[in-house]
């Protein structure tokens, strides 16, 4: 999750989220450069005495003004693409995760298993453990497998939401009457937090995903107990 | 996550970030990119003007070095850099596969065992 007043992307989990992160260090230093050189035309422009009021054509200028843009917007648009089209990219699911969206909680089924489905409300703040955080953590945590493909369908019972982890790099729109998929996989054990990103109501801020992810053993287990109680 | 400092702990410093926005302390090949973008900034703006004595084209020059050696750097370093994770995440496998070595869990076997059924 993020750190107080954290401005940045949080720490990659899952492989997607590496290529956003890289892509966005990428992007982060064409902006830098392109800045530094305003500046400095800007403050060229203000310490000149010379002007010329006459100009009819500057054919060079307009073509370098023209081509060294088009080349940047290429080097940003490739790598874009890549990522994009990687994204989208659906290998053979381990399990498949169904989120939906209601007014304001999350209510998550396993299908693969039979029954196995429980609701996840945010935990109210005087509930909240020592080294809990407030606004985040919820009453039944989403357990899933790590270092497996997990296929999230993510749809909505009432009004638009959106499901979203910054840690894995997703965000999806849950939209009623829609199936929406994404793929989600974590490349160690832990906990990671994400937010409602869609505005639902009075109560949008307070509805957040807690994944837990967990060795592959250890899913098995809690699978099983479920299934007991 | 966020870390709870201990009381003799210091409190962290907030990044240093160049022209508030790049953050060089933590992007990869960001600091080297950047200090040797001034370098040849630096190099070619002062070489110039040793050579023409003329000031405001010895600062576009120089300019123009900090952005084309800073770009320069940036893209053979995360390509040097991207070809080191990939190596490290192929090394991460096979160590891990290696522990599997010779149970039923070995990919190689499945692999073979596949193979031969085909």
């Amino acid at each position: 999750m993020a750190a107080p007043a954290q401005l940045g992307l949080q720490n990659a989990a899952s492989p997607i989220m590496e290529e956003l992160i890289a892509f966005h260090d990428h992007a982060l230093m064409i902006i830098f450069l392109i800045s530094s050189l305003v500046l400095y035309i800007i403050s060229l422009m203000l310490t000149t005495k010379l002007t010329h009021t006459s100009t009819m054509n500057a054919q060079e200028i307009e073509m370098i003004w023209t081509i060294l843009p088009a080349m940047i917007l290429i080097m940003i648009a490739l790598p874009s693409l890549r990522i994009l089209y990687m994204t989208d990219e659906f290998n053979k699911p381990y399990l498949t995760l169904k989120a939906i969206g209601h007014q304001w909680y999350w209510s998550y089924e396993y299908s693969d298993y039979e029954d196995l489905a429980f609701d996840s409300y945010i935990m109210p703040t005087y509930f909240l453990e020592p080294g809990e955080f407030r606004l985040l953590e919820v009453d039944n945590r989403t357990t899933l497998p790590m270092e497996a493909d997990i296929r999230v369908l993510i749809s909505s019972q009432d009004v638009l939401h959106s499901w979203a982890v910054p840690s894995l790099g997703v965000k999806t729109d849950a939209i009623p009457g829609r199936l929406n998929q994404a793929m989600v996989a974590s490349m160690r054990p832990g906990l990671y937090y994400g937010q409602c990103s869609e505005i639902c109501g009075s109560n949008h801020s307070f509805m957040p995903i807690v994944l837990e992810f967990i060795y592959f053993q250890d899913f098995e287990v809690w699978a099983s107990y479920l299934y007991i109680v | 996550m966020a870390a709870m400092l201990e009381p003799d702990e210091p409190a962290k410093r907030r990044p240093f970030k160049f022209l508030g926005i790049l953050d060089v302390e933590n992007i990869p090949c960001a600091r080297d990119s950047t200090l040797h973008g001034l370098l040849g900034s630096v190099v070619a703006g002062f070489g110039h003007f040793l050579l023409t004595s003329r000031i405001r084209i010895s600062c576009d020059v120089g300019v123009g070095g900090f952005i084309l050696v800073t770009l320069g750097c940036w893209f053979h370093c995360r390509y040097n850099y991207a070809k080191q994770k990939i190596q490290q995440r192929i090394t991460r496998q096979g160590m891990k596969n290696k522990l599997y070595e010779g149970t039923h869990l070995d990919p190689e076997r499945k692999r073979n065992n596949r193979n031969s059924s085909n």
